[in-house]
């Protein structure tokens, strides 16, 4: 099995290589928190549930820690950085598999 | 085959009044997900990967009853995350009810006994624990990531059965399974005296762990086709014999992808239980806005080519039944004969 790289940590430059709507697509595909660069410079962090561009003005969906949803335009984002843990990284069958076979190993012997 | 007869008119008369209303997409169970949070995390399961403060959210009772009455779907299934860490569980589960909705309550079962010690539920025949059985003892507790849990679940079915709860199983297979013990385990769901079993191959989430296991369509084809050769008549399914027939190979369908729609914190799921490509906030915009022809085997998204889930592919059976009289005839021959 080949392990997906994660974008944890990555603070894209956007124009460089990539576009402002690839970095939304990835963060809506992060199982992280973000934290959105407004055009004004402010801040916003919290999770990407959703973003559609398919609308007149496309926008994203976060909700911050404390719950409350914000709706951001695209037109309104800077940049995304991605500075929460990703929680689907490193999570591998093999790394169960070995703590399995590990636990077993160091178990008792009945 | 067996589907209670209260049900299984309900749903039939449902799905005819769809069709005399010339509705050609409609929901047939709303999958409803309270809450992502679990007590197992399966090598399988792409559902709850998320950070911590999302975890800990839930819907109210009223968002869930609200996404109930916007479906209107006859049937609930309440999956999620660990349905039974939902603390608005007893009273969601109650109200439900009280509309009439068959509920299919999937838990792990870890819980189970405990709650209905304390007396959250009330038996009912729009109530159903569906308890996640992925086979035999050791290719469960492997597939849950845990050991031990079989037996609790075992634990929670036997004492859900002596208080007079309907209880179903609902398995999920992968690459490797086998089926002489998965002919073995559906003896043992019998013997402990289930209402029905459902299976169906796992679906590859982007986010599982585990990617090397999923099966493909001619494996699936293959394994089922082997496990439901000369299916004894004991074995009851809680499912269509035609959704049966199509894992064996022997039905050619498309995927109803708005079949069993999905709604959860972040709204209306697109376009299904399993994809998750945005979120609409009504039912509405859902059904209006998804372009449905991208998904589903003929549209080529590789996404959809292996997939064979129940919640895409069970309501294309369901819809088939009643479609034509050849799939009728196919569905009440088979639940009739036993034979698939």
């Amino acid at each position: 099995m080949t392990e997906e790289r994660s974008v944890e940590g990555w603070s894209p430059t956007i124009g460089a290589g990539v576009t402002l709507d690839e970095v939304i697509d990835l963060a809506f595909d992060y199982r992280g928190d973000v934290t959105i660069v407004r055009r004004d410079g402010t801040e916003v962090v919290g999770y990407v549930y959703n973003r559609n561009r398919d609308v007149p003005e496309p926008f994203l969906q976060l909700f911050d820690p404390t719950g409350a949803s914000h709706t951001l335009r695209y037109a309104a984002v800077r940049t995304v950085r991605f500075t929460g843990k990703d929680t689907a990284a490193g999570k591998s069958y093999e790394a169960w598999l070995r703590r399995k076979a590990q636990a077993e190993e160091s178990a008792p012997l009945a | 085959m067996t589907v209670p007869l209260s049900q299984m008119w309900t749903v039939a008369t449902y799905v005819l009044q769809q069709k005399l209303k010339g509705q050609a997409r409609y929901p047939l169970v709303l999958m409803l997900e309270p809450l992502f949070r679990c007590n197992l995390a399966c090598a399988g399961c792409g559902k709850i990967q998320y950070p911590a403060h999302i975890l800990k959210r839930h819907l109210t009772v009223e968002q869930c009853l609200q996404a109930v009455e916007e479906c209107g779907a006859p049937m609930v299934s309440i999956p999620g995350g660990e349905p039974l860490m939902y603390p608005e569980i007893g009273p969601l589960v109650k109200e439900l009810v009280v509309r009439k909705k068959y509920i299919y309550l999937c838990t792990n079962a870890i819980l189970l006994k405990e709650k209905l010690e304390e007396g959250m539920f009330a038996p009912s025949k729009y109530l159903s624990f569906s308890i996640h059985m992925d086979g035999p003892r050791q290719e469960h507790d492997e597939s849950v990531c845990r050991e031990g849990v079989y037996d609790e679940a075992v634990e929670g079915i036997k004492e859900a059965l002596r208080r007079g709860f309907r209880v179903t199983t609902n398995t999920t297979l992968f690459e490797g399974a086998s089926p002489l013990r998965m002919r073995q385990f559906f003896d043992e769901m019998m013997d402990l005296g289930v209402e029905g079993m459902m299976i169906s191959p796992g679906y590859s989430y982007s986010k599982a762990p585990d990617q090397e296991h999923f099966l493909r369509r001619q494996r699936a084809n293959e394994l089922f086709s082997t496990m439901l050769a000369r299916a004894k008549r004991r074995w009851r399914f809680n499912q269509s014999p035609l959704f049966l027939q199509f894992l064996m190979g022997k039905q050619d369908f498309e995927c109803t992808p708005w079949g069993n729609p999905t709604y959860n914190l972040f709204g209306w799921q697109r376009p299904c239980y399993l994809l998750q490509e945005g979120y609409a906030s009504t039912f509405q915009e859902l059904m209006e806005t998804t372009r449905w022809d991208q998904y589903g085997r003929k549209s080529g998204n590789p996404k959809c080519r292996d997939c064979m889930v129940h919640c895409g592919y069970e309501a294309t059976a369901v819809d088939h039944t009643f479609s034509s009289w050849r799939g009728f005839r196919d569905s009440v021959v088979a639940t009739v004969t036993g034979r698939l």
